[in-house]
């Protein structure tokens, strides 16, 4: 009865090597993400048809095609075009590139939201354009796309599991191993199931109590969010309240 | 050479295009139906099925599609269920997975329905059914449409996992034919393309509705 989980166990540091590569995976793909989704956002609302032709391809392009396919593109096609990643590398860009259309859009409505009166007061109390956008827009824009913005986060994390695809020893690929070696795929499964939802719940509360903290008047005044409930019930706890 | 060589494997690419069209289809099917029942279990606040209901939805929506597939498929191997099919194994985590997701979107929209409307129609004297048939269901249809067509948008691409269990949708068979000719970049320009094809129409048809639901 107990053997099983014994032996499970007994990979605890395989599960937490991958734990930690896949943590760092999906820190690294969002901050390029963000990134791009924040360049992405502009070159759509640009005065060039240009760019704003090419924010558009780059997004209708991406969300309506798979990110499996995406990865392999870079992974296995890419090379024959003279451009080689490793898997760490492949599985960072592939996430990056996807993450990175949506957030383009998040960020997108986030900025149409802030009102026009805001950009006109900004200028006319003379705040050069680049501090119109750093100091006025961006901080309100960032206030409305905080909570999309983070549950694309979330998503980079459960979709870094992808990458076990290209036979990168993430999560999902550990689990894979581990599987084909001791045949217990209920305990191996059961485990890496637990880390993946522990690793998207403790993200959610990070995010919820640093959305609480960090924005004037602060984000979410009515309640947890709907997502944590139960995790904001520990948070509250940890703050002693 | 060249383009050639994918235009002779149109065969092999037509029965990709197939799979991950049954697949999709028997998944929209199975997942609204899922997605239906527990979106209107939550939202009618059913005591008994608030917590199961709950972890089930934690449990879809907080791990990857690609982990409760691997899970379901070496799993039934692992409980003795012999010759479960990838076919049977894909569809079920998808179902469940959308399932959950579906779920959510039905509820915000029976939810979104005012109070008020069922009120004024017991008031006016209409049976339950009735007030369900006409007045509550007409409503929640345009405030659900739209996300759901966006939520069958990500459903055709998240077929697209089902390769790892070895299902020979669009992508498997695509690696299929670079393993006989190469070109990998020219494949899988191809095999976007034809998700493109599927995905794109949907998610212009999801923004119409989007527009017509605001105006309404």
């Amino acid at each position: 009865m107990l053997a099983p989980w014994a032996t499970t166990f007994s990979y605890a540091p395989a599960f937490l090597n991958a734990l930690w590569l896949t943590t760092v995976m999906s820190v690294l793909a969002f901050l390029f993400a963000f990134i791009l989704g924040l360049l992405g956002a502009l070159a759509r609302r640009s005065r060039f048809r240009v760019l704003r032709f090419i924010g558009a391809t780059y997004v209708e392009g991406i969300r309506n095609t798979p990110v499996l396919l995406q990865l392999f593109m870079i992974y296995f096609a890419l090379p024959e075009a003279g451009i080689r990643f490793d898997a760490f590398q492949a599985g960072v860009v592939a996430l990056a590139v996807n993450a990175g259309a949506y957030l383009t859009e998040i960020i997108r409505a986030g900025l149409q939201a802030v009102p026009r009166g805001q950009l006109e007061a900004a200028r006319s109390i003379g705040l050069a354009p680049a501090d119109v956008f750093r100091s006025v827009v961006f901080p309100q824009a960032l206030r409305s796309v905080y909570p999309p913005v983070i549950n694309q986060f979330i998503q980079v994390i459960l979709g870094s599991s992808l990458v076990s695809q290209i036979a990168l020893p993430e999560l999902t690929n550990t689990a894979q191993t581990i599987n084909s070696q001791t045949l217990l795929t209920m305990h191996i499964f059961t485990v890496v199931l637990v880390l993946y939802l522990l690793l998207s719940n403790v993200t959610a509360l990070v995010a919820d109590l640093v959305g609480r903290r960090a924005f004037k008047p602060p984000l979410y005044p009515s309640g947890p969010r709907p997502r944590s409930a139960l995790l904001s019930r520990v948070g509250r706890l940890v703050r002693g309240r | 050479m060249g383009w050639q060589g994918i235009f002779d494997s149109s065969g092999i690419l037509f029965t990709g295009f197939v799979n991950t069209l049954t697949l999709s289809i028997a998944t929209i099917v199975l997942g609204t139906a899922l997605g239906l029942v527990v979106g209107t279990l939550r939202a009618a606040r059913v005591p008994a099925l608030r917590v199961p209901l709950r972890i089930y939805l934690e449990v879809f929506r907080g791990s990857p599609l690609l982990v409760q597939m691997l899970f379901i498929y070496f799993g039934a191997a692992y409980l003795g269920l012999r010759g479960v099919e990838t076919f049977i194994a894909a569809l079920v985590a998808l179902t469940l997975y959308e399932g959950a997701l579906i779920s959510e979107i039905f509820r915000a929209g029976i939810e979104a329905v005012p109070r008020g409307q069922r009120e004024a129609a017991r008031s006016i004297g209409l049976s339950r059914l009735q007030i369900e048939r006409y007045v509550i269901l007409p409503q929640t249809v345009t405030i659900v449409l739209p996300p759901l067509v966006g939520q069958y948008i990500g459903l055709v691409k998240d077929t697209a996992l089902a390769t790892a269990i070895g299902y020979f949708e669009l992508v498997r068979e695509g690696q299929a034919i670079i393993d006989r000719i190469g070109m990998p970049i020219e494949v899988f320009i191809v095999i976007g393309a034809i998700y493109f094809v599927i995905c794109y129409p949907m998610s212009l048809v999801a923004r119409r509705l989007e527009k017509r639901a605001l105006h309404a």
